[in-house]
């Protein structure tokens, strides 16, 4: 430091430099706040067919388990979903308990579906009997054609 | 910017009752250690902000909470950011908090005259682990739903009242969208209002009392 700057002058450079430093701290501030609260559009899900099996594998009666396979944002993914036959109609739902997201499973002895997380229970056509589930199990649009079975996944 | 500034001081005068306050002389004696209460308190400005920030997102129900967090994560725009940012923040405060107690401790700092401001910031920090707590919750994720269970199930062991308690803390028998809806409450309007409150009150007490030494 040389000797003519004098201590004022160090204060008042500091002071500018410091005041520059919180300008351009609360401007970045303010643009981020603007960029974050302005609202994005959001790319509509479109609904995807997925082969899950054939039409001779569909079950006669009761609940068959099924894993589908497709991609997601380039990524493999599997999917466990259920085909129920109540012997009046054929429809897929989805394995995903409605509470807390974890996987249920088919227990055929009490003819439930059973979340083990929570103790979530559903009938055969997906509606809450027993435990914290909101709503019954979400169905999955099932498409049958040239003797294959596609089920219908969001992406 | 500046020149609007001074001519809003000239007009709004906030500048002068406040000079003694802000250009009070450093006392002898002082090292890095005395700054932890201003980094919880800098930290805690930094939660306040994000946390106005994301309360524009977040949705406090039982299908929309953790919708709504992966909405702010993935495609609200400096989402991920934001609410990194809060939940580093808050264990950073919490840390800071812990070892500005500990500073304080060793300094002997409790001792009368502040013994006022020792109990003054304790309540802060047991307002911070509530803070901490019911904002776990939030999120709606399995760690969030038993990471609560466990918490207000700690209650019930209180002799006599401790059921009660818990029914009250939970607003209800089990962990509902009551109980989000209370957490998120507590945790976005009361805990702050009261933070505030103990905040402006540390402050006073340290502007009055001086940071160092004996009155």
């Amino acid at each position: 430091m040389s000797d003519n700057v004098s201590y004022s002058d160090r204060r008042t450079f500091l002071k500018k430099v410091c005041k520059r430093f919180s300008f351009f701290g609360l401007f970045s501030i303010a643009g981020i706040y603007f960029l974050f609260a302005f609202p994005k559009k959001i790319r509509k899900k479109k609904t995807i067919y997925v082969y899950a099996c054939g039409e001779e594998d569909l079950p006669v009666q009761g609940v068959r388990q099924y894993y589908i396979d497709y991609t997601l944002h380039g990524k493999p993914v599997t999917r466990k979903i259920f085909i129920v036959n109540t012997g009046k109609e054929v429809f897929a739902l989805s394995s995903i308990c409605t509470h807390l997201g974890c996987l249920i499973n088919w227990y055929r002895p009490e003819n439930r579906f059973l979340c083990p997380c929570h103790g979530g229970q559903y009938d055969i056509s997906g509606n809450v009997i027993e435990g914290p589930p909101p709503a019954p199990l979400k169905r999955l649009p099932l498409k049958i054609k040239h003797q294959k079975v596609h089920i219908g996944i969001k992406v | 910017m500046g020149c609007f500034l001074e001519w809003l001081d000239r007009n709004f005068g906030i500048k002068k009752p406040h000079r003694r306050f802000m250009y009070r002389p450093i006392p002898e004696g002082i090292n890095y250690f005395f700054c932890l209460g201003g980094v919880a308190f800098t930290l805690f400005i930094f939660l306040f902000v994000s946390g106005l920030m994301l309360a524009i997102y977040y949705v406090p129900s039982e299908n929309g909470a953790f919708a709504s967090i992966l909405h702010i994560h993935n495609d609200v725009r400096f989402g991920w950011l934001i609410r990194s940012f809060h939940k580093w923040s808050a264990n950073l405060f919490i840390l800071s908090i812990l070892l500005h107690s500990i500073r304080v401790f060793v300094y002997k700092a409790y001792r009368h005259p502040r013994e006022l401001n020792w109990i003054v910031g304790s309540l802060t920090l047991i307002l911070t682990f509530a803070s901490g707590f019911t904002g776990y919750l939030l999120p709606w994720d399995q760690k969030a739903y038993w990471a609560t269970e466990v918490g207000t199930s700690m209650v019930k062991t209180i002799p006599v009242i401790g059921s009660y308690v818990c029914y009250l803390l939970r607003g209800g028998a089990d962990i509902t969208e009551a109980t989000l809806i209370r957490f998120y409450a507590i945790h976005t309007m009361y805990l702050p209002l009261f933070m505030c409150l103990l905040l402006w009150a540390h402050f006073h007490l340290v502007k009055q009392q001086g940071v160092k030494g004996g009155l």
